[in-house]
């Protein structure tokens, strides 16, 4: 490389660069982004019928936001409720009708409980009495 | 002193979003047409409108000037209306609610089984929580934005499940008459229904 086009090449932090292929993580249970977090959206919890799952593993592909994943060695489907947000294309994806959507209201837990969307310090203030 | 009403009206996103925005209008239309001050307007920082995504509408009804005319939150609103009873279970949807504040949730269920999702200290301040079944009474959710950003409304507003709520909104709260609510909605009856078979528990 010429000398001259040295200085134009700069040093990108780790965390500021984008990964290969464009490809992000899937987000991780109990961590990362809480600003993000996506599961208060969700009305519709979708529910694994175990029985009927073939493990195709069409659902993870399908899912935008990664949230199905492989637990118990990679031998059940299993999803993370904290980012998913129920869209539906799970089960609308499934061959064997095995994922079922449900009323997230019925369930007792599953949705991460936040005290406001997007507070910044100086708006806390606002709230306050 | 001038006495002003905040009304916080949380929907789904897209697909609740004229419904949502209609509550609000219809309560300040209403309001408008008995002689109040109002305004009604969208949550900036919720945009961009994403489907399912908590967004929230807001109203302001006062019997003088609105002093925060250019304010563009309600943070201590004095009546929360939900307009899907899920989005309780992820959010704090009362939060900066004042005393002797209401909460009116569309949701079949009994007001005492979604009491648990306020926290402790909002829940002292509530003065009623009420449930209206306002998607069985007008089941219409119809997406149409060119009501948005302060724009006029297309299609006429309070068509569906917003008219059932604003009804349960006036009865709860009686912030304005029954006959005015009803003349701000188009679809009348949604709105009478709604004003009729809310399910109120006063808890002081």
């Amino acid at each position: 490389m010429k000398e001259r086009y040295k200085k134009y090449i700069v040093e990108i932090p780790e965390e500021m660069s984008i990964p290969y292929a464009g490809i992000v993580e899937s987000p991780k249970v109990n961590g990362e982004q809480p600003m993000m977090l996506t599961g208060g959206w969700r009305i519709y919890r979708p529910v694994v019928d175990h029985d009927k799952c073939v493990m195709c593993k069409s659902c993870v592909l399908a899912c935008p936001d990664a949230t199905v994943l492989l637990v118990d060695g990679g031998q059940k489907i299993g999803f993370n409720l904290d980012y998913c947000k129920g869209c539906g294309l799970c089960t609308w994806v499934c061959p064997v009708n095995a994922i079922d959507r449900v009323p997230e209201i019925d369930f007792e837990d599953g949705v991460p409980f936040q005290d406001a969307l997007f507070l910044l310090p100086h708006v806390e203030a606002l709230y306050a009495d | 002193m001038a006495k002003t009403t905040e009304i916080t009206v949380w929907a789904t996103g897209v697909v609740q979003d004229k419904e949502g925005r209609d509550v609000c209008l219809v309560l300040t239309e209403a309001a408008f047409s008995e002689g109040f001050f109002t305004q009604a307007f969208d949550n900036y920082v919720d945009l961009p409108d994403r489907i399912n995504v908590q967004v929230r509408k807001y109203a302001r009804i006062s019997d003088a000037e609105i002093e925060n005319k250019f304010e563009y939150e309600n943070h201590r609103p004095n009546i929360i209306g939900v307009a899907e009873a899920t989005i309780m279970k992820g959010i704090n949807v009362c939060k900066g609610l004042q005393d002797g504040g209401y909460l009116i949730i569309n949701s079949t269920k009994a007001p005492e089984d979604l009491l648990k999702y306020v926290p402790e200290k909002e829940r002292k301040r509530l003065k009623a929580i009420a449930c209206v079944d306002a998607l069985g009474i007008a089941p219409e959710q119809l997406i149409d934005y060119s009501g948005a950003e302060g724009a006029e409304d297309v299609s006429a507003i309070g068509l569906g499940l917003g008219a059932a709520m604003a009804g349960a909104i006036a009865a709860v709260s009686g912030l304005v008459k029954k006959e005015s609510v009803l003349g701000a909605a188009a679809n009348r009856t949604a709105a009478k229904r709604g004003y009729d078979e809310v399910k109120i528990k006063v808890l002081k």
